[in-house]
């Protein structure tokens, strides 16, 4: 866009004087803005009267000078016409040109507000703006922190469930007869904000609709202490599949201020900046309803959470029935006063089904065993990882039914956010020790910064691993190698002097035996390698003693293992790709066969022969084809050395074919090159070997002129042809 | 600005509402479809006054819906270039601020607010101001404001506005 200039020329029908400019060159001005103060010549009174811009632009020349008297129509001064570096719904925001009418285009491309995308600014200005926000959160000793909403803080379903949650929010987002969304917050989330605030500054990232997401916020943050409008929805998202996208345009000095917390780390192409978050579960068969497209993913859907659709069901069916229901629960509550919450709702379901028997009673049951396999799976872990808290709990009892005022309270065993809140002020605190220490005002990255924080929480710890790591996978490549790896932990393949843990998943192994001898040596499950991962903390060892039971989790939860790189794993070797045949013919360049090593076509030929063999002879000779496919056979576990092509000589061929073959084995014995002019794919019609990385364009030898190719008739290639087919859809 | 303008519109009615109450449901049809509607030409219907003629229905062949010409007076808001009007700020960023007149939508650029006027992101809720705290403009302030542009799309008006001039600003009472 050619830079034009706008004259701003003295308009008053007086002489007047100067007396101070209020703007320099490389000022820039907008429309009403100060210019300059000035006075009529000859006042007859003193007063300073402000000359306003008439134009938005900068300021690139002031002509007139202070003091001096300017007539009426000359110039004062040249502005640059404005450059539009704020643009709202394709209007400068500064001059209030229209940028679609007039043709103009505008520098301005970042969409800097999170909830307002048309608005964009132009680069320089994102620069500045993003600048000084760095600058004032490190004058406030503050961090950016993007805070995912599904599953991290809340979990929302569109479930039928009862309407007397506690702590559930119930909201329709597109009218009356829309779907009911049922929004659980995570436990302790007010509490996570209030005190992560002061060290962050809050800001929503989430793939719901925007509707979803500032219904959300409301709840969250009902007087906007926390975001404040700072919330990027799907609707702003440049990318259905990821999030990151949108960090340059929302941060434009670089993302080494951001951390991120999600329960998920492919939308943020796996940053080392995000604390991946265990992924909070609440009601059962829901994942997260605001998945990307097609990443959706199930993995803990069916086994965590709390079934609710069966306390729902039963609280529709009948009144009295809930109540037996109550008071039933609460005997078994009395009865086994150290339940869990999955087993408890485990009760539950089974006390739901003496109910229902009538109705859906095999489904029920169907349910039970479900609920029966996740206690197995998933209950093992719960007690080992509760049980620090549920000491303290004075009433263990974790699903009750308040009659009295009608509210359905669903103890929830996630405490996560107590831990992820240590985290956070961890990394708050690393950020800013590094900050300080730097003293230059250089300002350290996040993206270090974490990972390191992280790789502190087992360092000096030194761990060898018995039964974790399949023998197949290299310790390097396993996931728990590299779980242990970024927590800091230094992981061996056999006892050393100084090896401080031993990860077991069960006893009795080589290792667990030496180990037991071991002083000074911590035996545990690992699950405290988990827990370690999933808390960002050394968790005490007492807490996952290897005992006779030993552990189902090999694997580490999806939620703790961010390996820092991809293992490389051995890729197959392609074959080599093949020069364009020097006949130039299409057939040869595409031809399949061409790709195939030398023990494939070997065998492919040793099928045509066969095909051939019976097929040829079928007429008069099955008996004898049937004699020679046998005596191949056994040809062929004799002289192994002899090629496969000379093996099936011993079948009965055409008799064109035999002798050619023949030829040909005398003419690779004395290796004699007779022709020159023969191409590969007449050579391979003849069935004759072909090297696997067969230069086409090279003479090679082969048998001689005098044997006429055309005495393999086209029948012959048809048949190849089919039996290559039959090879293929075998295969 | 707003104007009280005659101005046309057709009421496309089902056959079912053909009977003594035809002209009572023309009416009311023509106040839920005109009112809070916005074009280019004439801004937002802000409401109808009177409704001055109901023409000749027009039977659509073959359909038995039919079309009634009606001839009403309303009172228009239309925004314009360079008019001054008080506006309630409704979002408040380091770009600008975000105002509603009525169903008017309006940005300021932090270009276009007064420089002694700074963001401050810290304090709950957001706000500009000056450095003496004299003026405050947060969310749900009134401010004045003068239009610098609008832009007319199919849902509505949108404009853009500064607080660079006399008399603009925080209005206070």
């Amino acid at each position: 866009m050619a830079e034009k200039t706008v004259v701003i020329s003295q308009q008053s029908t007086k002489p007047i004087k100067i007396v101070k400019w209020k703007v320099r060159e490389g000022f820039s001005v907008s429309i009403g803005s100060v210019v300059l103060l000035y006075d009529f010549e000859k006042p007859e009174k003193k007063q300073q009267l402000k000359l306003k811009s008439s134009h938005a632009g900068t300021v690139c020349k002031i002509i007139a000078q202070e003091g001096a008297i300017i007539s009426p129509g000359e110039s004062l001064l040249e502005l640059k016409a404005c450059i539009h570096p704020t643009v709202m719904k394709d209007m400068c925001a500064e001059c209030g040109a229209d940028l679609r009418k007039d043709d103009l285009n505008s520098t301005a491309s970042v969409p800097m507000v999170h909830t307002v995308p048309e608005l964009k600014v132009s680069e320089e200005l994102a620069q500045k703006l993003g600048k000084a926000d760095g600058d004032r959160l490190l004058r406030d000793k503050k961090l950016v922190l993007l805070v995912d909403l599904d599953q991290t803080l809340i979990h929302t379903t569109n479930d039928i469930i009862p309407p007397n949650l506690k702590d559930v929010y119930h909201f329709q987002l597109y009218g009356p007869s829309s779907p009911w969304y049922h929004t659980r917050l995570r436990p302790g989330t007010h509490q996570f904000l209030t005190n992560v605030s002061p060290y962050f500054e809050l800001h929503i990232c989430t793939f719901g609709a925007r509707n979803y997401a500032h219904k959300i916020t409301a709840i969250l943050d009902g007087d906007e202490r926390f975001f404040s409008n700072r919330v990027l929805s799907r609707d702003e998202c440049f990318n259905p599949t990821s999030k990151t996208a949108n960090l340059k345009a929302l941060f434009p000095c670089g993302d080494h201020m951001v951390c991120i917390i999600d329960d998920r780390e492919d939308v943020w192409s796996h940053a080392s900046n995000l604390i991946h978050v265990k992924p909070y579960h609440f009601f059962k068969h829901t994942g997260d309803i605001n998945a990307p497209p097609g990443l959706e993913k199930h993995e803990n859907d069916e086994k965590e959470g709390v079934d609710l659709s069966k306390m729902c069901t039963i609280k529709d069916s009948n009144e009295t029935e809930n109540e037996k229901n109550n008071h039933n629960n609460e005997d078994t509550c009395d009865k086994n006063s150290d339940t869990f919450n999955s087993e408890n709702t485990a009760e539950q379901t089974v006390e739901s089904e003496k109910i229902n028997t009538n109705s859906d009673s095999e489904i029920a049951l169907k349910e039970v065993n479900g609920e029966d396999k996740s206690d197995s799976t998933i209950g093992n872990k719960d007690e080992v990882l509760d049980k620090s808290k549920i000491d303290d709990k004075t009433n263990p009892e974790l699903l009750k039914l308040k009659n009295e005022n009608d509210v359905i309270e669903v103890e929830d065993p996630d405490d996560y956010l107590l831990y992820l809140e240590d985290i956070l002020i961890r990394i708050h605190k690393a950020f800013y020790d590094e900050y300080d220490r730097l003293e230059s005002g250089e300002v350290p990255d996040l993206k270090k910064v974490i990972p390191e924080v992280k790789s502190k929480v087992l360092q000096g710890c030194k761990m060898i691993f018995s039964g974790l790591v399949p023998t197949h996978i290299k310790l390097h490549h396993s996931r728990a190698y590299q779980v242990a790896k970024t927590l800091g932990a230094i992981v061996a393949q056999e006892f050393e002097d100084d090896t401080t843990h031993l990860v077991a998943v069960r006893p009795g192994t080589a290792k667990v035996n030496t180990g037991r001898r071991k002083k000074n040596l911590k035996i545990v499950t690992p699950d405290w390698l988990w827990a370690c991962a999933e808390r960002w903390e050394h968790v005490d060892e007492k807490i996952f003693p290897l005992n006779s039971k030993g552990s189902k989790n090999r694997h580490p939860p999806p939620h703790c293992s961010s390996p820092e790189h991809i293992p490389n794993y051995n890729v197959h070797e392609t074959p080599t790709q093949r020069k364009r045949s020097s006949s130039g013919r299409f057939i040869d360049t595409i031809n399949p066969l061409m790709s195939f090593s030398t023990a494939d076509i070997a065998d492919m030929d040793k099928e045509v022969e066969d095909t051939l063999d019976t097929e040829s002879e079928s007429e008069d000779e099955n008996a004898k084809a049937l004699k020679s496919n046998i005596l191949i056979e056994v040809k062929e576990d004799a002289t192994s050395t002899s090629s496969s092509s000379g093996e099936s000589l011993t079948a009965e061929t055409p008799k064109g074919y035999k002798r050619n073959l023949k030829k040909r084995n005398e003419d690779e014995e004395s290796d004699v090159k007779e022709s020159d002019d023969e191409f590969p794919s007449t050579k391979f019609r003849r069935g004759e070997e072909l090297g696997s990385d067969l230069d086409i364009g090279q003479e090679s030898n082969s048998d001689g002129s005098a044997e006429p190719p055309d005495e393999i008739d086209d029948g012959e290639w048809n048949m190849m042809g089919a039996a290559l087919e039959r090879e293929f859809l075998s295969n | 600005m707003f104007y009280h303008i005659s101005l046309e519109h057709e009421i496309l009615l089902h056959p079912q509402y053909f009977g003594p109450q035809l002209l009572e449901k023309v009416k009311t049809k023509l106040y839920t479809e005109v009112e809070g509607t916005c074009t280019g030409k004439y801004g937002f219907v802000i409401a109808v006054t009177t409704i001055d003629s109901i023409g000749a229905g027009l039977i659509l062949p073959g359909q038995g819906f039919v079309i009634y010409p009606v001839k009403y007076k309303a009172i228009v808001f239309r925004p314009f270039k360079g008019e001054v009007l008080d506006a309630v700020v409704r979002q408040v960023n380091k770009v600008g601020m975000f105002a509603e007149i009525g169903p008017l939508s309006c940005f300021i650029s932090h270009h276009s607010i007064p420089a002694e006027m700074e963001f401050c992101p810290n304090v709950s809720p957001q706000c500009y101001k000056t450095k003496d705290e004299d003026v405050v403009i947060h969310a749900e302030g009134e401010i004045r404001l003068k239009i610098v542009g609008t832009r007319v799309d199919a849902t509505g008006i949108f404009a853009i506005g500064t607080l660079m001039d006399d008399y603009l600003g925080l209005i206070s009472n």
